[in-house]
């Protein structure tokens, strides 16, 4: 019989501490950002942590940069970003694609590391991070590497963060002519959406990235090539979108079987290009 | 603000079976079965730390077997009969010892096959649940039950009435359908708490429930007392929505406490809400027959009405279900049979709308069938044959206080029915009363004004204000000068119960005969009590079903995205029978939750099972609707006539919410029959068209 105890409690005060107990402990000591995710693990009794690695008292990680360029700290919350000025202005899609995840008691808590860390297939931010061509920053006491996003998530929950790194940045490029965070969902309004869809638009080149469908953020370049030096029009938006939807090999879920994730997917993408094309 | 009524909750100062301490108060943790179906061959407490109780079965063994219509339940489960059932339970100091030393005993389990749809469990060869069960002996809660001996079915309901079967053969036309509806979660706020504590062999318990009578009753079955020596306290509920009623921890907490030497509280998490009591899934096959005027003819009803692992009150919901089924129209043939089926599902009770909704989906969907078939407009088609006073229903009673029409007039017109039906549907529906029942109510003088003593329990309905304001009329006081005490069974009268929104109707007339009582007494205390008689013969449907109908009618307006399936909800109306209406304010919040639940009955809501074990029980993979997901414009009716009698109505604009959706769908030429209506099965449909 283990002792009737509560988790161990590690609440680093700097970033070399947590990085420090990170290198220490590795994946014994369960990372713990808003804790939104792990709430519902630990109470479904899906997770049982010995210890937590808390970031909450971490300085510095919830800070916010816009120079060209927009830096989103770990720690920043969903709310912070869509309600951010800067971000609203700069990057709309991106405010839009944290505005939407399930409720404000949620966005008041959820973190930016977080919901890219957690790698859940079916989190509204990590499709229209990776449409927008953000890259993450991992530390540890080795040192730092700049991530993309579709390096970062491997598959269902599965990430190339290693035990001793952290995930304490978001860096997103300037933000392109046009981009769209398109959310359907087949249930509640406040759900995860049945089928994501992020698209974005610099000059005639476009990038489409579909969420929720399959184990990770679903991106073709070379369908995406199929725009190059085109106009978007309807019947170029309509192609594309079938393309997507005969590529993609859907998941079956509560949200959705594969065969209706896979007709969603064509309109949704043709819908999101129709979006982007003016 | 008032003082009464919402206060105490917004601001924290509300105390909740949860919130209740008792000197070296001890929590409790259950062990449950991780199998939908098996046997306990052997449960080792060894690692059970010091400090902590375990309670097995052999310290339940010498208690009574428990349940309110069929006593089919242990204390402590020998076979568990749904991922989920409790076999074990422990006592520790604090809620996190209690978890981790549940998690240290160990069982040996033998697997037994399982069963998990109630039309597979009636099947020959199906796992059988109970070997037999017998019938309740609680006079308050017991309907003539009909279990079949050697099959799942623990209650048949039949309605006969005429010949249906041969009158459907000589209609002009008779569609069919068969519809489907799932499981769903009650999902207050307050999760199920309760509190035990002995002294000699009395015994106390705080609990969050709708029925502390029957608590009781049931209670002094398993511990072998009088009910007297049994004390129920009920503080008010964060929400129940029928998931409190009858026995759920009450018996297994008090017996845990008994052995502890110690009080013990449990407090369930989210999760353990969907193991505790859920609403009943059901198929139903409907037939009807017309004339080639839309007289209707005949009716044939079958319904498969999963009640779970134990009956609960399954028998009361499969007989309601069952005549909800035939619905407010005048058939002069009607066959129902309904049966509450056991299978290793978590059990099934009460659920707001107590079985009407999934019958009222089956039925009024098929009247558009109907409709279709005749081609006929589906508001002419109820009208020709919506019941009217004095005619009878197909259970031999005759309708009084009849107002169907003028409910479903409401509806139609607040969608402007008439003037363009297209993405329009309609629901009409009669919802009967617990039958027999019994409210008794005091009135005692105090120095500031009148204490107001009854069994009627507040879960947020607005009962404590109901009475305030009623008894504030009738005394001739303000409101806030009457106290309202919790339900406490030693010192409130007796009340069958707070459930099939009864209270505001029974208790305000037994408060009239208390108020008269005390004026003709001493003044300074009085009695009333209200009885209504009835009840329906389970062989033949024949009886009084109802001494008092819930009436009412919904109406939706729905534009659907063809691409995807999406539905959007442009306006949802409900007309709701009041007679009068007493709190106002409270009347409009019953309207309006009531179809905001039935919202998410119709488009979102089911719990999900793999191999009988639940895979969405949180509230972030079970979805109830948000504030985004209401419908553009919701609307409703409290319809009242002057002089007219008090009608319960916490529960009746639920239940037409979903046919009224699936049937402005129909209207589109999309027919779907199993719920949630969710996008996929929209494009389903769509293709089908």
């Amino acid at each position: 019989m283990t002792a009737a105890t509560e988790p161990a409690w590690l609440a680093p005060s700097s970033l070399e501490e947590a990085l420090a107990l990170r290198a220490e402990r590795g994946d014994e000591a369960t990372v713990l950002a808003g804790g939104t995710f792990l709430g519902i693990l630990m109470n479904q009794g899906f997770l049982a942590p010995s210890a937590f690695l808390s970031l909450g008292r971490v300085p510095g990680l919830a800070r916010m940069e816009a120079d060209g360029e927009l830096r989103l700290g770990a720690m920043t919350t969903h709310t912070a970003v869509e309600r951010a000025d800067a971000v609203r202005t700069g990057w709309p899609a991106l405010a839009r694609a944290f505005g939407l995840v399930a409720s404000p008691r949620v966005r008041n808590q959820a973190t930016v590391g977080g919901v890219l860390a957690d790698a859940d297939y079916a989190s509204d931010p990590p499709a229209m991070l990776a449409a927008l061509e953000a890259r993450t920053v991992l530390r540890s006491t080795r040192g730092e590497r700049s991530v993309a996003i579709d390096e970062l998530i491997l598959g269902y929950y599965e990430t190339c963060i290693e035990p001793d790194e952290l995930l304490v940045e978001v860096v997103v490029p300037p933000a392109p002519e046009r981009a769209v965070y398109r959310k359907f969902r087949s249930r509640s309004t406040e759900d995860r959406p049945c089928v994501a869809v992020a698209a974005t638009r610099g000059g005639t080149r476009v990038r489409v990235v579909v969420g929720a469908v399959a184990e990770t953020p679903q991106h073709f370049p070379d369908l995406c090539a199929l725009a190059d030096g085109e106009e978007l029009a309807p019947g170029l938006c309509d192609e594309i979108g079938r393309r997507y939807a005969e590529r993609i090999e859907p998941m079956s879920d509560a949200r959705g079987s594969a065969a209706y994730r896979r007709r969603v997917t064509a309109v949704e993408v043709r819908r999101a290009l129709e979006d982007i094309a003016p | 603000m008032s003082a009464v009524g919402l206060d105490p909750r917004v601001t924290g100062a509300e105390r909740y079976s949860a919130d209740v301490e008792r000197p070296g108060m001890l929590h409790a943790a259950f062990v449950r079965s991780p199998h939908a179906h098996a046997r306990v061959r052997r449960i080792d407490v060894g690692g059970v730390p010091d400090g902590c109780v375990a309670l097995t079965g052999a310290d339940v063994e010498p208690l009574g077997i428990y349940g309110c219509q069929l006593k089919d339940q242990r204390v402590l489960a020998d076979v568990a009969r749904f991922a989920g059932d409790i076999v074990a339970a422990v006592a520790a100091p604090t809620r996190v010892a209690a978890k981790a030393a549940a998690a240290a005993v160990e069982v040996e389990w033998e697997e037994l096959p399982a069963v998990f749809d109630a039309v597979a469990a009636v099947a020959p060869g199906a796992p059988l649940l109970h070997e037999h069960a017998g019938s309740s002996a609680q006079d308050a809660v017991s309907i003539d039950v009909r279990p079949i001996d050697g099959s799942n079915v623990c209650h048949r309901f039949l309605i006969r009435h005429g010949d249906a079967e041969r009158a459907l053969r000589t209609a002009d036309v008779v569609v069919e359908e068969v519809y489907r509806t799932p499981c769903a979660a009650h999902m207050p706020l307050e999760p199920h708490a309760t509190v035990a504590e002995w002294d000699g062999d009395a015994l106390t318990l705080w609990t969050g429930t709708q029925t502390p009578f029957n608590v009781r009753a049931d209670l002094a079955g398993v511990f072998g007392l009088p009910e007297e020596r049994i004390r129920i306290v009920a503080p008010p509920m964060g929400g129940s929505f029928g998931a409190k009623t009858f026995v759920r921890l009450e018996a297994v907490v008090a017996a845990l406490a008994r052995k502890a030497g110690a009080p013990v509280r449990a407090t369930l998490d989210r999760t353990e809400e969907f193991l505790t009591l859920n609403r009943h899934p059901a198929t139903i096959r409907v037939r009807i027959g017309a004339r080639r005027d839309g007289t209707l003819v005949a009716k044939e009803l079958d319904c498969w009405v999963d009640t779970g692992a134990y009956a609960d009150c399954g028998p009361g919901v499969a007989t309601k279900l069952g005549y909800a089924g035939v619905g407010p129209y005048r058939i002069p043939h009607v066959r129902v049979d309904s049966l509450a089926i056991y299978t290793n599902h978590p059990p099934n009770g009460a659920f707001r709308g107590y079985g009407a909704m999934q019958s009222v989906w089956a039925s009024e969907r098929t009247m558009d069938l109907l409709a279709g078939e005749l081609g006929m407009s589906p508001l002419a088609l109820r009208r020709k044959n919506l019941l009217r006073d004095g005619d009878r229903f197909a259970t031999g009673e005759t309708m009084h206080d009849v107002h169907f029409e003028e409910c479903l007039r409401a509806a139609a017109d607040a969608v402007g029915y008439e003037q363009d039906p297209r993405g329009k549907g309609l629901c009409v529906l009669l919802k009967g009363m617990q039958t027999p029942s019994r409210a008794q109510i005091t009135v005692e003088r105090t120095r500031v004004g009148y204490v107001v003593r009854s069994a009627s329990c507040e879960m947020g309905q607005g009962i404590r204000r109901s009475l305030r304001l009623m008894g504030a009329e009738l005394l001739g006081c303000e409101p806030g000068q009457i106290e309202v005490p919790d339900p406490d069974t030693d010192t409130s009268p007796f009340d069958t119960r707070t459930t099939s929104s009864r209270s505001t109707h029974m208790m305000g007339r037994a408060l009239e005969l208390a108020v008269a009582d005390l004026r003709a007494g001493d003044g300074e205390r009085g009695t009333g009590e209200i009885v209504n008689e009835g009840g329906l013969d389970p062989d033949t449907g024949q009886g009084v079903a109802s001494s008092h109908w819930h009436q009412g009618a919904a109406a939706a307006h729905v534009t659907v995205d063809e691409h995807t399936g999406a539905v959007r909800v442009e306006h949802l109306h409900a007309a709701v029978y009041a007679g009068r209406v007493v709190n106002r304010e409270g009347a409009e919040l019953q309207n309006e939750g009531s179809m905001i639940m039935g919202l998410g009955t119709a488009l979102l809501e089911g719990v999900l099972f793999a191999d009988g074990q639940v895979t969405n029980a949180n509230f972030s993979d079970y979805n109830i609707p948000a504030a985004a997901d209401l419908p553009r414009r919701m609307t409703h009716d409290l319809i009242e006539h002057e002089g007219a009698e008090v009608h319960g109505l916490g529960e009746t604009a639920l239940p037409p919410v979903p046919a009224a959706i699936g049937n402005a769908l129909h209207s589109l030429g999309l027919h779907v029959t199993e719920l949630p209506i969710t996008p996929e099965s929209v494009l389903d449909a769509v293709d089908r068209r």
